[in-house]
């Protein structure tokens, strides 16, 4: 079989599992679900390496309806990647949700039904499908984000994804309406060759950009995430964070890169300012929460700022013809795209195991579950490391290459850059930092001390397949990072072929190193391997002073002054943040500034259920009531005429037959 | 040089730097005493410390769960492979694939977080309060490190810390105003990272107990010490590749050799006396005080990259 046909299987046998949820009972089409979006995605999987070795991007038309174009799946580099990440955390969140995502019908239908989208988002080549297909992922996200229509908190928090979402994609709708006009097709190929005046592009940077950005979730368009992704089941929450926002960035390189030809300069500094920003202040915010998935979606915010600084590096690259610093940029980007979508899909699935056991998504109600979940503790923590950029994981690997992107710019002849690639990569740093923080506190929180709740001390780990998947996640972060000399070259590949840029050199043997070995070499393997083997030094020394001999208790309590010990003395997450929240006073009263359009939404949506509830009573009384006195009074007015006397009906026969009598012969007589 | 003579020479370096740490707290301990006219304890009381904690019972708290416990092992090992890649006796980094500037920066978050949950697992109410203060202080000393290390690497073309100190000490690097503020600003920054007062905010003796490390006990608290001082020493070898490398090896003899073996202690014990008289010149501070000092630390690396920016 053909990479496209094995793609065309993934999408069906999608499908298909989503439409048999809907004929099954709620506990059966959570298993149909799951097992077909396992499936289709190791499908999907198949497709991606057969697209690897065949030379051409696969691709296939499925039908053509006029003035639209023709609904064409095609592979290339870019989309292949897409696929690839869509496949892999599919798999996993399908096989997590075997037995851990919620029993309903509904959640099976429209989780697969998500996926789908998003393949066909990420291959489609024609503006009117994709426009389409994004609707359908985006309306697919929010039944998943109702999924507790019943609860008030779910309905509102659903509404304004709703609204944000839609924006975002009106905004897109123009773009691509822009395209139109000028291009006279939907077709990308033929928007490629079309000429559009700078001016029009300008426009279309900016409509694609905030359209895409809201959806991606940066500064200051994030306000919807924290709520939104804590409402969705968790295995969904993983399908958002790690591949949903991903294809937002597909859209932005796909559009403001690809359809575009190249970038302005300010394109770039604009994509590369936000998203420093949302580095700096998504770690910020995260380090605040206490509810673990809030904290996880703000540290997306974060992250999709890593990703964003890259993208916008790779633009600048291609506005000042500088092959090093675009290969460098979408790099950097691609790779932070891969490495988020495995970590944050393991931390997203992890939380959801937690709060499953716990019944809470508070940290402070959480505790000491390491020792009750062995294993969702231990892939918990390589994420956690992963996440924070600590070599030589894979979150370090993109960061390192997001750095040397950022050291190319600032050795550029651009004044401005000069400045603030610096600059930038001081608030990388800083929020490196903050990382560190917030997942010392998610994991100290969950995990760490004593049980801070009844159920937290009966806490276990989640099912076999869920923890299957769980450890898949953990051993891919773990390949893409120690396999980065040997990922490296190909995500490289997959940046310049789409940029249209020479290849640069990104590893040699073992070493990774950003274009030239001149500048630096670093090998993660090397790194992985001295690490583990220097333990050895403690080892030894210990052994040295004869201290292994030495007995150990470990029945204590800890030590509290003197006092009895109790577990309301240990440092609970909300408190462990309070020395930065001090701190850096001003960037959280920026928060409540960013924030102030989602309170904006949130009262405009607690003022339409009110004047919907308002609405009720009016159009009661002014239609439903008095209708019903009329029929009320005609009744009675009816009543009168049968008082139940014999004599009375006799009467009324009589007048009738009158009646009828000087009806028939009058007409007949005339 | 050689790679594999380069390797071995690291390890050397590495061992040496282990076995010199304790000495050089201690000498920062003389130091403090005769400076508050005490007689203060000897110059070898750490090594002694150090023994008699190996050969004592550990008691752990029963809150404490596996990370607690490889914490100790994990951090020295962490250190001993920074004291191998940081440039000490040649100028050169002894291991080039590990030797790049960024990665010896993130490579110090590990133990950190390590470090940080251990004491959160810890279940005590002091290690827990030491392991956020650590934390924000890192937080505020890596920003300064990153740029001046940027700053660095934009005038040297390079984020290799080898190559960097190998520019240094040969002269082929321009000096200018960047160069000794960057210096500065460094100095500085290394200063908080070592926990020297009034950062001292993480293991503040008097207040929490050595915070993270208040549960420990026996060896773990013996291998725990000892991974501290030699951390304070790396971040000292690693001022002195990227500003003074003078001494160190460019290229390999027996006579260089020698001389980088006496030369490098000797930079290290300057550089004990110079923070020692700053520490004991200062007074503790409230903990919320700190940042405002750190932002000084943090003006002079940008004023260090706005010279260079100036190219002054």
């Amino acid at each position: 079989m053909t990479s496209i046909q094995f793609f065309v299987l993934a999408l069906t046998l999608y499908l298909v599992g989503a439409l048999a949820s809907l004929f099954a009972s709620p506990r059966t089409s959570r298993g149909v679900a799951a097992f077909f979006g396992l499936i289709g995605s190791l499908s999907a999987l198949l497709a991606v390496v057969f697209a690897l070795t065949e030379g051409t991007p696969p691709s296939l038309t499925l039908f053509a309806i006029q003035p639209f174009g023709e609904f064409t799946f095609q592979m290339d580099w870019l989309s292949t990647l897409m696929v690839a990440l869509i496949a892999l955390v599919g798999a996993a969140t399908s096989l997590y949700s075997f037995s851990d995502a919620p029993a309903n019908v509904s959640v099976s239908f429209f989780t697969d039904l998500f996926m789908a989208s998003m393949l066909v988002v990420v291959t489609v080549t024609n503006a009117f499908y994709f426009l389409v297909f994004w609707e359908v992922m985006t309306l697919a996200s929010y039944f998943l984000v109702v999924w507790e229509f019943d609860k008030k908190e779910s309905a509102r928090t659903g509404f304004i994804y709703f609204l944000v979402a839609h924006i975002g994609a009106a905004l897109i709708m123009v773009t691509f309406f822009l395209f139109f006009g000028k291009a006279g097709t939907f077709d990308f190929a033929g928007i490629r060759a079309a000429s559009i005046p700078s001016a029009v592009k300008d426009i279309v940077f900016v409509l694609a950009f905030l359209g895409f950005g809201a959806k991606a979730g940066m500064v200051p368009l994030h306000f919807w995430t924290p709520d939104t992704y804590a409402a969705a089941p968790s295995h969904v929450s993983a399908l958002m964070a790690s591949v949903m926002k991903k294809t937002a960035v597909y859209g932005i390189l796909r559009v403001c890169v690809d359809l575009l030809g190249g970038s302005a300069l300010w394109w770039g500094f604009t994509v590369l300012t936000f998203g420093a920003l949302s580095t700096v202040f998504g770690a910020f915010y995260a380090l605040s929460e206490k509810d673990i998935k809030r904290l996880l979606a703000l540290s997306s915010v974060e992250n999709v700022g890593i990703i964003l600084m890259g993208v916008g590096l790779g633009m600048i690259g291609l506005a000042l013809s500088f092959p090093t610093l675009a290969a460098l940029g979408f790099l950097a980007a691609l790779y932070h795209m891969l490495n988020h979508a495995f970590f944050k899909g393991l931390l997203f699935l992890g939380a959801g195991s937690v709060i499953d056991k716990t019944g809470t998504r508070d940290l402070n109600l959480m505790g000491g579950l390491s020792r009750r979940m062995p294993w969702t503790a231990l892939t918990f923590l390589v994420g956690a490391l992963a996440v924070t950029a600590i070599p030589p994981l894979n979150g370090f690997v993109s960061e390192w290459f997001t750095y040397q992107a950022l050291l190319n710019a600032a050795g550029s002849d651009l004044f401005a850059l000069r400045v603030f690639a610096p600059l930038f990569a001081v608030s990388l740093a800083l929020a490196g930092a903050f990382a560190v923080m917030v997942y010392v506190k998610a994991y100290g929180g969950a995990f760490a001390g004593p049980a801070r709740s009844e159920k937290a001390r009966f806490a276990k780990d989640p099912s076999a397949a869920s923890v299957v998947s769980l450890v898949y996640l953990a051993l891919g972060t773990i390949v893409l990072g120690l396999g980065a000399p040997w990922i490296a070259p190909r995500i490289a590949a997959v940046a310049a072929g789409f940029a249209k840029q020479p290849l640069i050199a990104v590893s040699a043997g073992w070493t990774m190193l950003p274009g030239s070995p001149l500048v630096s070499v670093v090998s993660t393997p090397l790194v992985a391997i001295l690490l583990i083997g220097l333990l050895i030094v403690p080892v030894v020394v210990v052994a040295a002073y004869g201290g292994w001999r030495a007995s150990r208790r470990s029945n204590v309590e800890p030590w509290s002054n003197g006092y009895g010990y109790a577990a309301v003395m240990s440092v609970r997450a909300s408190s462990f943040d309070q020395p930065v929240k001090v701190s850096f006073r001003p960037l959280y009263w920026v928060r409540t500034l960013v924030e102030r359009p989602y309170r904006a939404a949130a009262n405009f949506y607690n003022a339409a259920v009110e004047s919907v509830r308002r609405a009720e009573p009016v159009v009661e009384n002014a239609v439903t009531r008095p209708t019903l006195k009329l029929v009320e009074t005609a009744g009675q007015w009816i009543q009168t005429l049968q008082m139940g006397d014999i004599r009375l009906y006799c009467l009324y026969i009589i007048i009738t037959l009158a009646i009828l009598l000087v009806v028939l012969f009058g007409g007949s007589g005339s | 040089m050689n790679p594999f003579t380069l390797f071995i020479i690291g390890i050397l370096q590495a061992i040496l730097l282990l076995l010199l740490a304790p000495l050089y707290s201690g000498f920062a301990r003389v130091m403090r005493a005769k400076m508050h006219s005490r007689t203060g304890p000897p110059l070898m009381q750490n090594y002694r410390d150090i023994r008699k904690l190996m050969t004592r019972q550990e008691v752990v708290s029963e809150q404490a769960g596996w990370i607690f416990r490889v914490t100790p092992y994990v951090n020295l090992a962490c250190m001993f492979l920074a004291a191998m890649v940081i440039p000490a006796l040649t100028t050169a980094s002894p291991l080039e694939a590990a030797g790049d500037l960024i990665l010896i920066v993130y490579l110090f978050a590990l133990p950190r977080f390590f470090l940080a949950v251990a004491g959160l697992e810890s279940g005590s109410s002091l290690a827990g309060i030491g392991a956020r203060r650590e934390l924000l202080v890192s937080a505020l000393a890596e920003p300064i490190l990153l740029l001046v290390i940027f700053v660095m690497a934009l005038l040297t073309k390079t984020t290799n810390l080898g190559r960097i100190s190998t520019e240094v000490a040969t002269g082929a690097f321009p000096f200018s105003l960047a160069f000794v503020l960057g210096l500065a600003a460094f100095a500085f920054a290394a200063y908080i990272e070592m926990g020297k007062l009034p950062f001292d905010l993480g293991e503040a003796e008097q207040e929490l107990q050595e915070g993270p490390l208040a549960e420990y006990s026996g060896r773990s608290l013996a291998i725990l010490k000892w991974s501290v001082y030699l951390k304070q020493l790396v971040l000292v070898a690693l001022f002195m590749a990227l500003f003074i490398p003078f001494g160190a090896m460019t290229e390999l003899s027996i006579v260089g050799f020698i001389l980088a073996l006496i030369v490098f202690p000797l930079k290290a014990a300057l550089w004990y006396f110079i923070a020692a008289i700053f520490e004991n010149a200062m007074a503790r501070t409230r903990f919320m005080n700190a940042p405002a000092v750190v932002w000084m630390a943090l003006g002079m690396a940008l004023l260090s990259f706005v010279f260079y920016l100036a190219n002054v």
